[in-house]
């Protein structure tokens, strides 16, 4: 999937969780300080990414450290997709 | 004053039949879609027990009366504590404490509640029960510790992200130097900042889930340490049952083997106000899981913030007659 399609995706999860317009997003934007995400908003992100985008995420091995920012969150994303493939 | 050994000589506890899964509660508790994924898939809840046709009483005492089952054990007991969570669990003309009592026909029994410390009061009580006994209790005599509420309202089923309430009861007959777990170390803390508890606001719920897992890690080794072991002496933990999720960041935080927490309650019960380590207990018990001799930690969180943890060792009494009553026990 190309990463813009990814970054879009990711929108749309951000959208549903916080329940307000995400958009504009970029590589370098940080999940917690910028975003204001907390450890469940992103557990729950990912749960909308599952249907979204088809992919299966696996709650015992998350790292927090691919959530650090929208580049390390779609690299993970990414990394999903080839898993999936 | 005696300097007895709190014991814990009888452990019961009751769940309604009724199970409720999960994602039947959607519409009482107004769970978006990805919300109830975060309890399924996060989160690791399945269903709860929850019968709204029961009444309180209804709840609460079968576990109790179990402890209670032969007429001397009742007439050794001095104190009825109910460890409650939601501080209004009955109409205000009624003490639900000395309803328990009276039902339980315990007369010569003090009765009251004990509620601020939330899911935590349980362990609260055990503790304040050992400190009674010991300042003015006689040979033999006990107390009664009883948990047990119920989600009435979707208010208070609903922990926002965290827990969703079940409906469960417990009882513990608390006693000094009998038969039964011997109460090894008790250690607690409450984080006043957080006293909101379900009402935090944003910042300050932030806050919580940050020092979690870092707080109960350093309860849970204080109370290891108290007792003068280390976590590799501890056969099992048995925790609260708030959700997967919490447990695995505290797990990390302890670097710990996962196989050492008791988790499988989380999906059966999901979280029982005050009664998750009690219930547990009888769970691993009633399994055959539970080894005289080894030792046991009990954590728990109650919102308001307290963090606690106990270690016990089961079936360790420390008098012969208690030695004869834990073998005799154990054999049926």
């Amino acid at each position: 999937m190309e990463n813009t399609a990814v970054v879009e995706s990711v929108e749309t999860a951000l959208t549903e969780v916080l329940e307000r317009e995400v958009s504009g997003l970029t590589p370098d934007v940080r999940l917690f300080e910028d975003l204001h995400l907390d450890s469940t908003s992103v557990m729950e992100m990912l749960m909308s990414l599952e249907d979204s985008m088809d992919v299966a995420i696996d709650p015992e091995t998350l790292d927090m450290d691919d959530f650090m920012t929208v580049g390390t969150l779609t690299a993970y994303l990414q990394r999903l997709l080839g898993e999936g493939k | 004053m005696s300097t007895g050994v709190t014991t814990l000589e009888a452990i019961a506890s009751f769940a309604p039949e009724r199970k409720v899964p999960i994602e039947d509660l959607v519409d009482r508790l107004g769970l978006r879609r990805t919300k109830l994924r975060l309890f399924q898939r996060v989160h690791g809840l399945k269903e709860i027990r929850f019968d709204p046709e029961l009444s309180l009483f209804d709840v609460v005492l079968p576990a109790a009366r179990r402890v209670l089952a032969d007429e001397d054990t009742a007439s050794r007991v001095r104190h009825v504590l109910y460890a409650h969570t939601t501080q209004a669990v009955t109409p205000a003309h009624i003490d639900p404490a000395r309803e328990i009592r009276d039902r339980l026909g315990l007369h010569r029994a003090e009765a009251f509640g004990l509620s601020q410390q939330n899911c935590a009061s349980g362990m609260a009580a055990v503790d304040v029960a050992g400190e009674l006994l010991r300042a003015e209790g006689g040979p033999g005599d006990c107390a009664l510790v009883v948990t047990g509420e119920q989600a009435f309202s979707p208010k208070i089923q609903l922990i926002e992200d965290v827990a969703i309430m079940g409906d469960a009861g417990a009882a513990c007959l608390v006693t000094l130097d009998g038969a039964g777990d011997a109460v090894r170390s008790y250690a607690t803390r409450t984080l006043g900042e957080f006293s909101a508890a379900m009402l935090l606001d944003e910042e300050r719920a932030l806050r919580f889930s940050k020092v979690y897992a870092p707080e109960l890690a350093a309860v849970m080794r204080q109370a290891v340490a108290e007792a003068g072991l280390g976590f590799a002496d501890i056969d099992l933990i048995v925790p609260h049952n708030v959700n997967l999720q919490s447990w695995r960041q505290t797990i990390s935080e302890l670097g710990i083997p996962r196989e050492q927490v008791f988790l499988e309650n989380v999906e059966r019960f999901s979280h029982c106000f005050a009664s998750d380590v009690f219930l547990n207990h009888t769970t691993l018990r009633e399994a055959g899981r539970l080894v005289p001799g080894l030792h046991y930690l009990f954590a728990t969180v109650g919102l308001g913030a307290t963090f606690a943890a106990m270690v016990i060792t089961h079936g360790a009494s420390v008098t012969a007659q208690g030695a004869q009553r834990d073998a005799g026990r154990e054999a049926a």
